[in-house]
């Protein structure tokens, strides 16, 4: 993996943690949010290697953690991030099963949000952070969840023809 | 060759992990990076959030709308026939006219609680990553808002300053799970707390367990010491459902807010607190009924 692939990976993640906290985030979706960025992060770890996986779970997480809105401690979603992307980089093979089939690879992303999201408040919990209710939040993933499997379908396309773009000839073949 | 690259990527990870836990270890022990990293991305966030907002302000309740939409299909009737109206006055922007109303509104109830306030926009709304139930003004320290700051709109209490860059500032809603504010009900003074539970609705724990609540009651924020977080006398919701359980501690009851947290565009923030203590003056009062009494009187015979 080439640091200008690092870097422009990078640089993609960010351009979609803009999007996600200047356009995304003032919509109003009924019960809870969407997070774009998250889900976007998902598809790219799925389709990484086992060091990008990690590499850019610690990257996306670094990005995650300087939301202005966010209350957390810095780290917190570069932790959450680094585990999830090591949850991908050994199960590469099984992942590599979920994307011949474009809705078991929706149903996966979803879980894999879902998942860092439960995470994020586990690691929390042990952190001291109040986040609310359990019943509160787990509704919240829930939701999430609906709204990452309705929505990803209409920019998954656009996420990995833009990540083939990113790549050197090398990297394609 | 395999193991030499999963010897790699184990040391990769260790170095992620430990690089992570070492900057939550810094910030946990008060080396505040994240503050002044996400005050940097605030700021440079803040004029292009203000263009967002001007651009993107009617999709933001477009999903709302949607659920609407049989309710919505009767209103648009009646709204054609009245846009048919407004056309001829040149009456064009309807976003605007709408927060100029709750602006006018607004300073209304800032001047007779006797509140030095700080008009701002709603620029944006907190991330569904953070857990966080949040709106981005466009206000900040450089107009004399601080952390701490009671945020009001058209109708009452909005939320509570949790962080402020030079020209925009961050505000903690009410519906937040980790929101609470200390309330008084109108009438019985006895005293609860508020606190968000996420959705439309807040939890109110009064005090006294025997205390005298019912629904329909109104609740007024009680204050915080030198109007800080919270000022005195800011209307908060009215009780919907009250909880009878003899065995509590407290008395619980559901709260309505009086203000729509979700459609809210236009705020204040209270930079100083009043002179005396409106108590229960800024509570909306009930629309007076309007009696009409007529007395027959006989028609002349011809």
């Amino acid at each position: 993996m080439s640091g200008l692939r690092v870097f422009n990976t990078s640089i993609l993640l960010f351009v979609i943690f803009m999007i996600q906290e200047l356009l995304i985030a003032r919509i109003n979706f009924p019960i809870s949010g969407f997070s774009l960025y998250l889900a976007a992060l998902m598809v790219v770890l799925a389709l990484e290697d086992r060091s990008g996986s990690l590499v850019f779970g610690f990257i996306g997480g670094v990005i995650l953690d300087f939301s202005p809105s966010a209350d957390s401690p810095l780290g917190q979603w570069a932790l959450v991030l680094t585990i999830i992307g090591y949850l991908y980089s050994i199960n590469k093979e099984s992942i590599g099963d979920f994307l011949d089939s474009p809705f078991l690879f929706l149903l996966f992303v979803s879980f894999a949000t879902a998942l860092s999201l439960s995470i994020f408040l586990i690691v929390g919990a042990m952190l001291g952070t109040n986040n609310g209710g359990l019943l509160d939040n787990l509704l919240l993933i829930f939701v999430n969840s609906l709204w990452t499997i309705l929505i990803t379908p209409l920019f998954l396309p656009i996420i990995i023809r833009v990540r083939k773009m990113l790549m050197s000839n090398r990297e394609r073949i | 060759m395999a193991r030499g690259g999963g010897n790699r990527s184990r040391l990769l990870l260790v170095l992620l992990l430990v690089s992570a836990l070492f900057l939550i270890t810094l910030d946990l022990r008060g080396i505040n990076l994240a503050s002044g990293v996400r005050s940097a991305v605030a700021t440079a966030f803040s004029p292009v959030e203000k263009l967002a907002s001007k651009i993107f302000s009617p999709v933001g309740n477009f999903t709302s709308d949607l659920r609407n939409f049989n309710q919505s299909k009767k209103k648009i009737n009646d709204l054609t026939k009245e846009v048919d109206l407004l056309k001829s006055k040149e009456v064009l922007d309807e976003d605007l006219v709408s927060q100029v109303s709750q602006l006018k509104n607004l300073l209304d109830l800032a001047g007779r609680g006797g509140y030095k306030v700080v008009a701002a926009k709603v620029v944006n709304r907190g991330s569904a990553a953070t857990f966080k139930q949040t709106i981005t003004i466009d206000v900040g320290s450089a107009d004399g808002v601080t952390k701490n700051m009671t945020v009001i709109a058209d109708g009452g209490l909005v939320g509570v300053v949790k962080s402020v860059t030079s020209n925009s500032a961050i505000v903690l809603l009410m519906s937040d799970p980790t929101f609470k504010v200390g309330v008084r009900i109108v009438g019985t003074q006895g005293i609860g707390v508020i606190s968000g539970q996420g959705g439309d609705t807040y939890l109110l724990q009064l005090l006294d367990a025997t205390g005298e609540i019912k629904v329909g009651d109104n609740l007024v924020a009680r204050g915080s010491e030198n109007g800080r977080p919270y000022v005195p006398g800011v209307p908060v919701g009215e009780v919907t459902k009250v909880a009878s359980n003899a065995s509590a501690i407290t008395q619980n009851a559901d709260v309505v807010g009086f203000v729509n947290i979700d459609r809210v565009s236009v705020v204040a923030v209270v930079v100083a607190p009043p002179k005396s203590d409106p108590r229960d003056a800024l509570i909306p009062k009930p629309a007076p009924t309007v009696t009409v009494l007529v007395t027959p009187t006989p028609t002349p015979s011809k």
